[in-house]
């Protein structure tokens, strides 16, 4: 059912909108065209929506990228075709950090919210890093959609939702139907507002020591240490990132 | 080609959690893996929560290496603790409603070979006896007379594990459990016979006392399936919590179970044992002695 | 009924569905299917060139599903639905659909129709009354699969004693499950809707199951013109990668894929995913909005929209309020009515504008509880408009003059 809050337009804003912020859609905010963005939750230029995205990645703390499955693996030449662009994306903004959304399942016992983001709870990575700033991109709409809510209700977090399908209302910023292409456009736009003056936040160039590269660099090793096989004589790899205690996610 | 899919794309490596890392560089993907092999490559199954030293965990693990072509297959579980690990496995899992699997399944095979003509996709089922026996009778018993061609796998724990142990069809008769307080009143089901009459191609009841067995018969079943007919494996994994079971007494509890009333047995249609010794020779032929079962 | 729909002299058996002999698939039969081709859905739907043809609701479905490219169709029988699922039989005979099978039950029809839209194929099964009821379980679990489906619906009574006469109760309950249900007037919405429902439930940021009622009998088994392009385009296929999930076909990232995520305990985390996650299905509820408008006109329609007195109704009832509408203009009164083509997602903005002008809006159906009467109460202002009735159930039909007497203001 539509529920309309008549008269006063819904805004997409930053959080903590509290508990249980509603989908922007069911608020009145419509889906973009072709050539157009979602900036707060209202159609602009995609140029307008992805200079907003600019400022907001390269002024706010600990901007993020959180790549999902469609951009992790290279299954298509159309997601091979956009990891430079990516990249050259990550490396225009000072100080970004990479981490993964790479599956959506509840992952046991308890996420590393250094090395990975998951929908089932994307706010405890949003914690962790204290960022302000992220990119979605490849990840499946249900997930993005279920993960930006999440992330509205209970952070500070301006979402960005590069998407390759229709766009994500329950971002601050979106673009609908992003290729390689407009990847690249993105990385242009950043260069441009730095140019006509934002001064990022970060110094430098570029990626710094994120994700699973950041955890190995500090130490971390594999190896589940929670004893859940007794019969842990079978394996050597051992199962999974380090894992500190925290929620058991799985308890019945 | 599905290994597509755990092809990195370019400069992601080292932004994936370790696990991820693994599987690239050293899974089950892409070739079969025995079970001596266990321990020398990356496995599919992830850490998970079931209870420590339970019976199905050991079962579903080996299953799991077993399966002939990961990467073309797809697994269906149902509420019940085996979904527990099986939902943390490196293979697409699909978990729906409490005891649809068997018509899930036959929809998804459907679909998938008519999306996929020429390359086979293997649907295994896994789930609970309640799972199964009970809630699912219907769907499970009108799949194997549709002839749908997937493997069903009963983790027969003999009671519904995952609501905290009550008697299901396939507990034994006398078994004092939640909502048979006076015990149960009537048999274990027969649920290999009934496979037998609906025709299922191959039929097999195991014990994990014996990884390599339980291996080849999961391979076996999944293979049949895939050329012949619906296949079934009824394995014994027991419930250490609910039926008490001293957690270093699992093995033990097994070994007797299997020699008082759940021995190895197997069972071949004639279109199947055909299929299957002829798949036998070839795959001698192709490999060597060393492309025989493993027992 | 309503003239376009006048129920012919048909055999049936006891049970009251027409008998039909199965005739076996000619030699040349699936040269039909081979030669169709794929157009655009604009172009099937709003631009291919049509012509109007004589036809039960049974035989405008088939029309449909000729055209709509569904590679699975299930099937179970049940009065008044089994007439359709045998023609999409024969349809299957015919080439038009590479597979098709008689399910157990519909609780194992509805599962399988889960796996096959899983698999990334469209599929399409039917029911009635009882056998919704039965399935229910599952079609509740459909739209958190986020699972595109077409589920025809041939409303017929559901509560005991067992009977098979039309009453649309069981429509109350596709209400709340979060899938798109749209409910047809007639043949020829029933034609229409299934084409739309089918593209509608397949866009990306839908990525829903949708349900097509009618109303058993008056449209399934009843005669009306309806109006069709050539049988040789169809609808393209679909396109299973460009949804909201990921496919159960180990074809596609995450390898690792458990995306009915097992959340089902008892914390905070879990109770919160669930609710991001039910909020979701909603919305792509709504967002199918946009595209009832392109291929549905408007998910309402509006006669005589500065009438004091509005009739609002939908499915085969509209029939029976366009003839009170027309009567009551007879007799020198303006009497509006609005259809509602789209019960999910329910169109309260553009109801609230249509009836924003009436002082009493008269809400009649086919069914004892009102459902539809609850739904424009709870979406427009100053509900003391409304008046809930007449209703008729168990299968009767509705005389006019009872809605009439609604109008004059005698109930
Ligand atoms: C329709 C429905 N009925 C009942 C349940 C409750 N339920 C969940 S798991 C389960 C028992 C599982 O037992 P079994 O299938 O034997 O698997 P196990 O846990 O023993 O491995 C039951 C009854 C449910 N989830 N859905
Ligand atoms: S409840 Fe029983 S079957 Fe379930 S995980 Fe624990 S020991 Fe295994």
């Amino acid at each position: 059912m539509v529920m309309m809050n008549r008269g006063a337009v819904y805004e997409v804003l930053p959080g903590p909108e509290g508990i249980l912020p509603p989908a922007a859609t069911v608020m009145g905010v419509c889906l973009p065209e072709e050539g157009e963005g979602l900036l707060h939750g209202r159609i602009v230029s995609e140029e307008e929506a992805m200079r907003s995205a600019a400022i907001a990645m390269l002024t706010r703390r600990n901007p993020t990228l959180f790549p999902g499955p469609l951009m992790l693996w290279g299954w298509t030449e159309h997601t091979r075709d956009k990891s430079a662009p990516f990249f050259e994306v990550a490396r225009e903004i000072p100080g970004v950090r990479i981490i993964p959304m790479p599956d959506y399942r509840p992952i046991y016992p308890k996420i590393d919210p250094e090395a990975v983001i998951n929908p089932c709870h994307p706010n405890l990575t949003i914690w962790h890093n204290k960022i302000e700033a992220c990119v979605l991109i490849g990840v499946h709409c249900h997930f993005a959609n279920v993960t930006l809510k999440i992330i509205r209700g209970g952070t500070n977090c301006f979402t960005i939702a590069l998407c390759a399908e229709a766009g994500h209302e329950d971002a601050m910023s979106s673009v609908p139907n992003v290729g390689a292409e407009k990847i690249a456009r993105f990385a242009e736009i950043l260069r441009l507002v730095k140019k006509e003056g934002v001064k990022p936040l970060y110094a430098g160039q570029g990626i710094i020591p994120s994700g699973w590269a950041q955890v190995a660099s500090l130490g971390g090793s594999a190896g589940g240490q929670n004893g859940a096989f007794v019969d842990n004589g079978l394996s050597h790899h051992g199962l999974s990132h380090d894992l500190e205690h925290g929620l058991d996610e799985n308890e019945e | 080609m599905s290994l597509e899919t755990i092809r990195v794309a370019p400069g992601f490596k080292e932004y994936l959690p370790r696990e991820y890392q693994d599987l690239v560089d050293d899974g089950p993907f892409g070739r079969e893996r025995k079970v001596s092999e266990v321990g020398s490559f990356k496995e599919a199954v992830e850490e998970h929560p079931m209870c420590a030293g339970c019976a199905m965990t050991l079962f579903i693990r080996t299953a799991i290496v077993a399966l002939p072509s990961l990467e073309n297959t797809v697994i269906i579980g149902t509420a019940g603790c085996g979904r527990l690990v099986l939902s943390q496995t490196a293979v697409p899992f699909i978990y729906g409603n409490y005891g649809d699997t068997n018509a899930v399944a036959s929809g998804l095979k459907r679909g998938l070979a008519i999306r996929f003509k020429d390359k086979p996709k293997d649907v295994v089922v896994m789930a609970g006896d309640g799972g199964l026996a009970d809630i699912g009778f219907s769907a499970v018993m009108h799949s194997w007379f549709r002839k749908e061609r997937f493997t069903t796998v009963m983790l027969d724990n003999e009671v519904y594990g995952n609501t905290g142990g009550q008697e299901s069809g396939m507990t034994q008769r006398g078994a004092i459990l939640k909502m048979a307080p006076l015990g149960k009143k009537f048999e274990k089901m027969d649920m290999m016979g009934l496979a037998k009459t609906a025709g299922v191609a191959y039929i097999a009841r195991v014990v994990p006392t014996n990884a390599t067995r339980v291996a080849n018969t999961i391979r076996k079943a999944v293979l049949i399936a895939r050329e012949v007919g619906p296949t079934y494996v009824q394995a014994y994994t027991s419930c250490n919590i609910e039926y008490a079971i001293p957690t270093p007494k699992v093995m033990d509890d097994a070994r007797m179970i299997e020699q008082q009333r759940y021995g190895f047995s197997e069972y071949f249609t004639d279109e199947a044992k055909s299929y299957w010794e002829h798949y036998e020779r070839e795959r001698r032929q192709v490999k060597g002695p060393d492309g025989e079962s493993e027992d | 009924m309503s003239e376009s729909a006048v129920i012919e002299e048909v055999k049936t058996n006891p049970q009251g569905d027409v008998i039909t002999s199965a005739p076996p698939p000619k030699a040349d039969a699936k040269k039909g299917a081979a030669s169709q081709r794929v157009v655009s859905p604009d172009y099937l739907m709003l631009q291919a060139p049509r012509e109007a043809v004589f036809m039960t609701g049974s035989e405008a479905a088939k029309e449909a599903i000729r055209r709509a490219n569904v590679d699975i169709a299930i099937s179970y029988p049940i009065t008044p639905q089994s007439e359709t699922m045998q023609q999409v039989g024969y349809l299957y005979a015919e080439g038009y659909l590479k597979d098709y099978y008689r399910g157990e039950e519909e609780y194992g029809v509805m599962s399988a129709i889960a796996g096959a839209s899983r698999a990334g194929v469209r599929c399409l099964t039917a029911t009635a009354g009882p056998g919704l009821i039965r399935g229910m379980e599952v079609i509740a679990s459909w739209p958190g699969g986020r699972l595109p489906s077409m589920l025809l619906i041939m409303c017929r009574v559901i509560n005991a004693p067992l009977a098979i006469q039309p009453d649309n109760v069981e429509l109350s309950y596709m209400l709340n499950t979060g899938g798109i249900l749209f409910h047809a007037e007639n043949q020829q919405d029933f034609y229409d809707y299934i084409l739309a429902g089918f593209m509608i439930g397949e866009k990306p940021e839908v990525t829903l199951p949708v349900a097509v009622a009618v109303d058993g009998f008056f449209v399934t088994h009843a005669r009306g013109w309806v109006s069709l392009p050539s049988a040789d385009i169809k609808l393209p296929p679909r396109d299973c990668y460009h949804e909201a999930v990921p496919m159960m076909d180990n074809e596609n990232p995450p390898i690792r894929i458990s995306r009915d995520a097992p959340i089902q305990k008892s914390n905070f985390i879990s109770y919160h995913m669930h609710a991001s996650w039910q909020q979701e299905v909603w919305a792509a509820q709504a967002r199918a909005n946009k595209w009832v408008k392109r291929w549905m006109g408007s998910p309402i329609e509006v006669v005589n929209p500065t009438a004091k007195t509005i009739i609002v109704a939908s499915g085969a009832m509209v029939s029976q309020s366009r003839e009170a509408v027309r009567q009551a203009s007879e007799q020198g009164i303006e009497v509006g009515l609005v259809k509602i083509k789209s019960l999910r997602p329910f169109p309260s903005q553009e109801l609230v504008e249509a009836v924003d002008g009436a002082d009493r809006i008269i809400v009649p159906e086919f069914n004892y509880v009102g459902w539809l009467a609850k739904e424009v109460r709870s979406a427009i202002p100053r509900t003391e408009r409304v008046i809930s009735g007449p209703r008729v159930f168990g299968g009767m039909t509705m005389p006019t003059e009872l809605i009439m007497s609604y109008v004059k203001g005698r109930r």
